[in-house]
């Protein structure tokens, strides 16, 4: 019983969702949106609180009293400040600052050992032939897909230098060399995103095919 | 200097959780995992912040009489949701009934509607930015929606589906999202030292 009610719930959660293609942001989506957010959000604080803030700082220091753990149940606390108005909340300040410099650290360390130096190195494969000739590539392939490659790494880079000079009487300008490979990388970051496009519409066509085959096999069970 | 307190703060914990990653020094790394820890229990606690924050916003919408049936409802979600997760295990049929009838319906939906919304948007793109840039994304997405598919009859088209739809998603594709991954990582490695130096401070002055 349980389950045809929540089945039955599902499916005109489903309906109202999918009823934005006829009467785009109406009163039932907007409701369905706000069920949406609300769960999700709640779901999320009570998982903080049941999986990480009781297991790892409240449990142990009140149970297995430890003082080390007084220091982060005082950051915990301004940070809850937040949530009030008023002076109170800049109490919390600190507490953001904490999570903003180790966020930052691990950001950096994270962005130079994870990509730019994974990034790099795989660049630098393309222009490895003993590395290519394994996976079947001949030696005019090798030229060519290296040189595409590392054309297509260049211009892009180039695309997203914004180091313009300000000119008299006209708008700032990349130098000219600068906005040609740019020109270059723009056409790679087209094909880039159509790629990524054509995956996540690949994706989302699947997801739109298995929702009205559940909708029509729920249907089916009704009849 | 405005809010030295929370700059220091900021500076000396990045400082050595980066030093860290970088230096092999046993003290350091394990330093290094503790403030990590710490920093997850504020995220865990920033994040119960911002479910208050979103619950005052549709308390006050609410009692305003401002589109007071979806605060309402958002709300009885919220709360509902949050009891829920509190006092059943992760694995309780309560839980699973929540993701199985109410968040797991609607965004497979969404994403459904995604569907619709993307096609919109790429029609859009051409009557709006006509060019060599969405003539190239468009033609590189349709080549590879077209190489994805397998033809009634014929089944996977020949050159399309075995040979160009991989060169173009290993060779121009790859290298173009290389170079996008590369000056993601230099924009957040110039980001991240400019906060890690107190030249930007996002935590309030």
């Amino acid at each position: 019983m349980t389950t045809l009610i929540g089945t039955l719930v599902g499916f005109a959660l489903t309906l109202f969702v999918l009823s934005y293609f006829f009467f785009r942001d109406w009163v039932l989506f907007r409701w369905v949106m706000a069920l949406f957010i609300g769960a999700s959000a709640g779901y999320a604080a009570a998982i903080a609180l049941r999986e990480v803030l009781w297991p790892m700082l409240l449990r142990p220091l009140l149970v297995l009293r430890q003082p080390l753990l007084l220091l982060p149940l005082l950051l915990v606390l301004l940070m809850l400040t937040k949530a009030f108005r008023g002076k109170v909340s800049r109490w919390g300040n600190v507490a953001v600052a904490y999570l903003v410099g180790a966020g930052a650290a691990v950001a950096v360390g994270g962005a130079v050992l994870g990509t730019l130096f994974p990034q790099s190195a795989a660049t630098m494969d393309a222009f490895n032939f003993r590395l290519m000739r394994g996976r079947g590539m001949s030696w005019g392939e090798f030229v060519i897909t290296g040189s595409l490659i590392l054309l297509g790494v260049v211009t892009t880079l180039a695309y997203f230098h914004f180091g313009a000079r300000p000119q008299p009487r006209r708008s700032p300008r990349r130098r000219g060399w600068i906005e040609a490979l740019a020109r270059i990388g723009e056409g790679f970051i087209a094909v880039t995103f159509g790629a990524l496009f054509a995956g996540i519409f690949l994706a989302a066509a699947a997801a739109l095919a298995e929702t009205a085959q559940s909708l029509w096999l729920f249907i089916l069970t009704l009849r | 200097m405005k809010a030295p307190v929370s700059t220091a703060v900021a500076i000396g914990v990045g400082g050595v959780i980066l030093l860290g990653y970088f230096l092999p020094v046993p003290y350091l790394t394990n330093l290094r995992l503790l403030l990590l820890q710490w920093a997850v229990f504020l995220a865990a606690a920033a994040l119960f912040v911002a479910a208050l924050n979103l619950s005052q916003h549709h308390w006050v919408r609410l009692t305003n009489r401002h589109e007071a049936g979806t605060s309402g409802l958002l709300l009885i979600a919220l709360w509902g949701s949050f009891v829920l997760g509190l006092v059943y295990p992760l694995h309780s049929a309560a839980v699973r009934g929540l993701f199985r009838f109410l968040i797991l319906p609607i965004g497979v939906a969404l994403l459904g509607v995604l569907t619709v919304s993307l096609i919109y948007a790429a029609l859009q793109m051409m009557r709006r930015r006509p060019g060599l840039f969405s003539v190239l994304f468009l033609t590189t997405a349709m080549l590879i929606l077209l190489g994805a598919t397998a033809l009634p009859g014929i089944g996977p088209i020949p050159f399309l589906s075995d040979t160009l739809r991989p060169w173009l998603a290993q060779v121009p594709a790859a290298a173009g999202a290389r170079g996008i991954l590369l000056g993601v990582a230099l924009g957040t490695v110039a980001t991240g030292l400019r906060i890690l130096l107190g030249s930007d401070r996002p935590y309030g002055e």
